[in-house]
């Protein structure tokens, strides 16, 4: 483990970014998580992934970043918890900027690779299939098909913002990839499981493992066209009638809406076309229009 | 003569209560329409006090009124309620939601019936506290490129015009949507000061009098009284950073004069007190923002500084 960077703070330890570094040579990988602080997801699965390489002698590189917002993660908050700024809308940083700058500078220079993954949870509020996002074409579709995680979703402007890290990477000619799951501020152990492995066979496919790993299952590899957004028309308390991953075909209930205050039905809704619940609303009190579930179509159709 | 209060959108709490964003206009006869906006920002309760003398003025002069002025006291109410920046639950900065979108969640709803009830209005002034951590001296800021702000800005009765360049979040805040667009600053964040709410008051007053909708004589000060401000670009303002952790301790106040080298404010340990690091002024000029809020990090901004002599 190497510190790469280090900020000394008033009344607590000193803040350091870490790395884990596995194998040596080429193709390099970098492997980012933790940039939200309760994103827990993201974090569990780079100690997975470290646990994983541990044993294996690799054809490359692989740099681990497990936790990057730790000061957010002690108070478990998502932004950087001193200006309450967040670290991934401050890149590509500046070494003599505000302290979540100099944090997204050095993350920047330290995670300097070929292939570049930036790992999340959802919020705090949805659950997503572990998945990973990609532009509509180019390298890194080739690149996310790889890891067989269950959902490859390619999406138009995916992360091209440059203040954020997968941005800030492409700005600079890598190949990033967008990888999230499961739900923020708890510990999704499978869903962590999925992604690590996920990251495994993307290794395999680049050289980087000397052994071959197991296959993955992909269940939905989509654009936007084909997938169903279900928002609410009322705020009230939301009950999910199916979970992430479930197979629904059209008219299969998702959940209700109804009054907080008795439970007295509000709104009903169903699917609209066949396909895999890819996203979910967790956190029961919602406002109108909001987001409820995704559906998406699948590869199997 | 009473204004008329229009409930401009409603956002409806999973528990049924309804939190209102309301309109307050006053129109009388011919003229130009200017929209004067406070609460973006849930901590920043000067610019929503500024709203409140305002209203209360124009309620006094509505008969010498010559066009619309409408007035937006607070447009993220759940916010204010707390005294944060976000609109709470969805924990967004409206002021990185416009120019909204309709059909989306409340603050994005917002943004969107803000723009909408905005449309063809000539003048937009957004009054502002502070950041929440600094005290700030009276200013307005205007987009570098649009004279037409900056000129009517310096009649808003501040210590300084700032003509700034937009960074990377601009094109999403409410004053991006609009030409001419104003924004008026200063106090302490998150607290309501003596004088100053007054002061923008005033400047806000003033611009409605520039713009013929406010006659001389229904102005509460003398308009020679109304300090005239230079207006100031990024290349005059500087940002000073503590380079250690620790408590910045000011020696200095917001827009006392400095000189270039000047010591404005010292970092000390913050167990033992001892000295770590003194800020030293990088131009003469004079303190546009000073920290307030003393824990610093490496890299936090505790001071601006703007640079060159009274009448630049």
């Amino acid at each position: 483990m190497a510190e790469v960077y280090r900020v000394e703070a008033p009344y607590r330890g000193a803040y350091r970014l870490e790395r884990l570094t596995f194998g040596s040579g080429t193709p390099t990988v970098a492997v980012v998580g933790g940039l939200h602080g309760n994103e827990l997801n993201g974090l569990h699965t780079c100690n997975i992934l470290a646990g994983l390489l541990s044993h294996v002698r690799l054809q490359g590189t692989v740099h681990i970043f497990p936790a990057v917002n730790v000061f957010g993660m002690d108070q478990g908050m998502k932004r950087w918890p001193f200006d309450d700024r967040d670290i991934n809308k401050a890149f590509p940083g500046n070494p003599e900027g505000s302290v979540v700058e100099r944090i997204a500078y050095a993350l920047l220079e330290a995670s300097d690779a070929d292939v570049c993954i930036d790992v999340h949870s959802a919020s705090p509020l949805m659950r997503e299939l572990p998945q990973v996002r990609v532009p509509l074409s180019g390298r890194e579709v080739e690149l996310g098909r790889a890891m067989d995680l269950p959902v490859v979703w390619r999406r138009a402007g995916e992360r091209l913002d440059p203040t954020g890290l997968v941005g800030a990477w492409r700005q600079q000619g890598k190949a990033a990839l967008h990888v999230l799951g499961g739900r923020g501020a708890t510990l999704d152990v499978g869903d962590s499981r999925t992604m690590a492995q996920g990251i495994m066979r993307l290794l395999d496919h680049l050289g980087i493992l000397p052994v071959p790993t197991d296959t993955g299952n992909t269940l939905v590899d989509t654009t936007k066209a084909h997938v169903s957004y279900t928002y609410g028309s009322v705020g009230g308390f939301w009950v999910p009638e199916v979970r992430t991953g479930d197979r629904v075909k059209p008219g299969h209930l998702l959940g209700k809406i109804t009054e907080v205050i008795g439970g007295g039905p509000l709104e009903e809704f169903r699917a609209e076309r066949e396909g895999v619940v890819v996203t979910m609303r967790t956190y029961p009190v919602v406002h109108a229009r909001e987001l409820l579930v995704r559906v998406a179509d699948p590869v199997d159709k | 003569m009473s204004s008329l209060l229009t409930v401009i959108c409603s956002a409806g709490m999973p528990t049924g209560e309804r939190v209102d964003i309301v309109r307050r206009r006053f129109s009388n006869g011919e003229g130009p329409r200017v929209s004067l906006v406070a609460g973006v920002r849930g901590d920043t309760p000067e610019g929503i006090r500024v709203a409140h003398i305002v209203a209360s003025h124009l309620q006094e002069h509505h008969d010498k009124i010559s066009g619309v002025v409408d007035i937006y006291p607070c447009v993220n109410p759940l916010a204010a309620h707390r005294g944060i920046r976000r609109w709470p639950f969805f924990d967004q900065d409206l002021n990185r939601r416009f120019p909204g979108r309709v059909g989306a969640h409340a603050p994005d709803q917002v943004a969107a019936r803000m723009v909408e009830d905005l449309q063809g209005t000539d003048q937009l002034i957004e009054v502002r506290g502070a950041h929440s951590a600094f005290t700030e001296a009276l200013q307005a800021q205007v987009r570098d490129t649009d004279h037409e702000a900056a000129d009517l800005a310096r009649h808003s009765n501040v210590e300084v015009v700032w003509a700034r360049t937009p960074g990377p979040a601009a094109p999403s805040t409410l004053v991006y949507q609009f030409p001419r667009s104003i924004v008026l600053e200063g106090g302490t964040g998150n607290r309501l000061t003596t004088g100053v709410a007054e002061s923008l008051a005033n400047g806000v007053l003033n611009i409605l009098n520039v713009r013929g909708v406010l006659p001389d004589e229904a102005l509460p000060f003398h308009w020679a009284g109304v300090a005239r401000p230079r207006v100031v670009r990024d290349d005059q303002v500087f940002r000073l950073r503590a380079e250690v952790g620790g408590l910045f301790l000011p020696l200095i106040r917001p827009w006392a004069p400095v000189e270039k080298g000047q010591t404005i404010g010292e970092v000390v340990d913050p167990i033992g007190g001892r000295l770590l690091e003194e800020i030293f002024s990088p131009e003469t000029g004079r303190v546009l923002a000073l920290r307030e809020q003393p824990v610093v990090l490496p890299g936090t901004m505790v001071a601006r500084v703007v640079s060159g002599g009274e009448d630049g």
